[in-house]
């Protein structure tokens, strides 16, 4: 076994692990402040990609489509975000859990006939942007260049987003309202806006990572599907609300799965279900949650 | 008092007769028929089915300008989604045939659901005409007198793909391979028969190993550089629809098909026309009904000049295939003279038919189709503006479909389990 193979593995273990980390984040972030578990997250997910798709395909006659495509595409799932949080989420924050995930499993019934209403049931193709179509040759490996894309953006979300919680005002008051709302309220900060606010970011990553997903295969109904029990096991491995336990868990859930590949093809799947089963016994709150939250 | 009620009775009953005879024989003049579609309309397969139901709806709109079936029974079409699952399929189907009323079945995607609903349509006794999925499940074991394949199955696929296979090995002096196919029924049984009967063929072959990424997988990243790491000197792919196309997207990124061959795989008119711009030329791909094949026939020319009329835009695969199932149904009916199912399916034992692919027959053994497979090299031609396949070899169904010694034993097996 030589060292190329080990790197590319690793490398597109990567790549996976930093998919799961953008939709997982945002699921994480919004569990963690809101104690909301958005089921429809990945739902959310996948209206970025249509919504993508119908960006590209208006501007597909210019070279720079697909860049402003994806960002357009975010601010959109964002604003539709926006509406479900104030029409829908905000109704549900005293109820408890069942009743939230039946409402969000709701939102994934609804928004999945509405994308069948907007898109129809073909399924859609983003062309790859040009700079990114041919793999970059890293020590005599090839690796595909749009994976290296979205590597770097899931860092980029990832700093991003600990600089905002870190060393910002807002994200101060966001952290202090994961640990004591009744608190944070009482100083005077209108909570139902930072609620607002942590929901449309939140979807807003779900967004952006629907959107980036678009051009890796095709975009159909129905992977929204697939990839929510995922994100649930990276969120579940990684302890909710945790921003660094998302980002360590996606990677090793996406290491595991191209590793177990190589060895085991035929267990990859079931190896990501029996690590996030062993999580939920051993240590429920997860490897960086703390047991307060669990 | 008796005699008058004795009367209001008599004279009930007299006007009851009369109702109904009156309404059997209209019923008679003009009896519709009821055909069935259980089709993905969404879910995995969407991206085939689409273009089989518009093709069943341009053949249903043909037959209907002449009156129907035997020009008097005009067809009345019912559409219901599988969601490509086994057991919604069966949902569909029950209720295609018990709320419906249809007398035929065609469908479906995903030969997982084909099998499912195999014996509903048995139970029913209503014909069952699969034109997409194309398990050889489906017509090898636990066979139903009323289900007629009009595609060739996987082991006639799979045996075309060898033939042309070993040739080039033989060729270029191949000697490992590695095989990639979606982790599901067809998935399955094309790779195990592919690689079996590559063993017979060219028994020096050796497979390094199998991959198994699950139906709905985005991302293959991971397989494809572990594939690459084989160094296998070619690779046997069996994927097909949405995740086909993630495939091939994902794999030619990595430089893939540049550095491995990777021969015989489902390349459908749907991903010619899909991935026109971006599909390697010069891959050999494997198709079940190209409609540039058979252009000198004149049903396919009618055919591929009404489907572009009407939706502007080429047919796949899939549409040649349900379009031919709507005829083939049609010939038997006119054959049987009548639309009564057990008569049509008498009709169809055997039977040669007249289609888009030209003039086949059925296989009495287990009511297969005798069509072809086709393999080719991908490559621009002028008249298109996508990719077709050049160099074309059809592979014709009595030349690669399983021989019924084999199809009498795997039955005797499965009576003895």
């Amino acid at each position: 076994m030589d060292l190329s193979l080990l790197l590319s593995q690793a490398m597109s273990g990567l790549s996976r692990g930093m998919m799961l980390f953008l939709i997982a984040s945002g699921l994480s972030l919004i569990f963690g402040v809101m104690n909301i578990l958005n089921f429809a997250h990945a739902t959310l997910w996948l209206v970025g990609a249509y919504a993508c798709y119908t960006f590209w395909f208006l501007l597909q006659a210019h070279g720079f489509a697909i860049w402003v495509a994806i960002p357009l595409a975010a601010l959109c799932v964002a604003l539709v975000g926006w509406i479900i949080e104030v029409v829908l989420i905000r109704r549900v924050y005293a109820r408890e859990l069942p009743e939230q995930l039946l409402l969000t499993y709701a939102l994934v019934l609804i928004l999945g006939d509405l994308i069948k209403i907007t898109w129809g049931v073909e399924d859609k193709l983003i062309a790859r942007p040009a700079m990114l179509a041919d793999p970059v040759i890293i020590a005599g490996v090839p690796i595909d260049s749009y994976f290296i894309f979205v590597i770097a953006v899931g860092f980029a979300v990832y700093f991003a987003l600990w600089w905002f919680l870190q060393k910002t005002r807002y994200g101060h008051i966001v952290r202090a309202a994961v640990f004591s709302r009744e608190m944070v309220s009482a100083l005077g900060i209108p909570i139902p806006i930072i609620y607002t606010g942590v929901f449309v970011m939140g979807i807003f990553i779900a967004g952006l990572a629907g959107a980036i997903q678009g051009p890796v295969g095709s975009v159909t109904l129905g992977m929204d599907m697939a990839i929510v029990i995922q994100a649930f096991c990276v969120v579940i491995i990684g302890g909710f609300g945790s921003l660094p336990g998302t980002l360590v868990s996606s990677i090793i859930v996406g290491e595991v799965y191209a590793f177990a590949i190589l060895f085991w093809p035929g267990g990859a799947l079931a190896l990501i279900f029996i690590l996030t089963a062993i999580v939920l016994i051993v240590r429920p709150w997860g490897l960086f949650g703390t047991p307060m939250r669990a | 008092m008796r005699t008058k009620s004795l009367l209001c009775i008599v004279a009930a009953l007299a006007l009851c007769l009369l109702v109904s005879s009156g309404s059997a024989t209209q019923a008679r003049a003009a009896e519709p028929y009821n055909l069935g579609v259980a089709l993905a309309i969404t879910g995995t397969g969407a991206l085939y089915c689409q273009d089989g139901v518009d093709a069943i709806k341009l053949a249903v709109e043909e037959i209907n300008a002449k009156g129907g079936f035997l020009g008097k029974h005009p067809i009345k079409l019912f559409v219901r989604d599988t969601h490509t699952k086994p057991d919604a399929a069966v949902r569909a189907t029950r209720d295609l045939i018990l709320r419906d009323k249809v007398r035929t079945v065609l469908g479906t995607y995903s030969s997982a659901t084909a099998v499912a609903i195999k014996p509903v349509c048995q139970e029913y006794k209503v014909l069952h005409i699969p034109a997409i999925s194309n398990s050889e499940g489906i017509t090898l074991t636990n066979f139903s007198p009323y289900t007629y394949q009009v595609v060739p199955n996987s082991y006639m696929q799979a045996k075309a793909v060898v033939l042309g296979v070993a040739a080039l090995a033989k060729k270029k002096g191949w000697k490992t391979f590695v095989t990639i196919a979606s982790d599901y029924e067809w998935g399955r049984s094309t790779q195990q028969n592919t690689v079996a009967l590559l063993k017979q063929m060219a028994p020096n072959l050796k497979l390094v190993k199998e991959f198994w990424p699950p139906l709905g997988e985005t991302q293959f990243t991971s397989y494809i550089t572990a594939i690459m790491a084989q160094k296998p000197d070619f690779v046997i792919g069996s994927i097909a629809s949405k995740d086909n196309v993630a495939w091939m997207k994902q794999a030619k990124a990595y430089g893939f098909f540049k550095k491995i061959p990777y021969p015989g795989s489902l390349i459908s008119v749907t991903e010619l026309i899909l991935q026109a711009k971006t599909l390697d030329r010069g891959l050999v791909g494997l198709c079940r009904a190209p409609f540039f094949a058979h252009l000198d026939i004149p049903m396919m020319a009618n055919f591929v000049a009404a489907f572009k009329k009407k939706y502007n835009r080429y047919p796949s695969d899939w549409a040649v295939m349900e379009y031919d199932a709507v005829y083939v149904l049609k010939q038997g009916i006119e054959k049987a003279k009548s639309i009564d199912t057990e008569k049509v399916k008498a009709a169809l034992k055997g039977a040669t038919v007249a289609t888009s692919r030209g003039n086949l027959y059925f296989r009495n053994i287990d009511n297969q189709l005798s069509c072809s497979s086709y393999l080719g090299v991908v490559a621009d031609d002028p008249k298109y503006p996508f990719p077709i396949y050049h160099d074309l070899v059809e592979v014709k169904g009595p030349d690669s479909w399983r021989p019924e010694k084999e199809i009498l034993a795997a039955r005797a097996a499965e009576k003895k389990k």
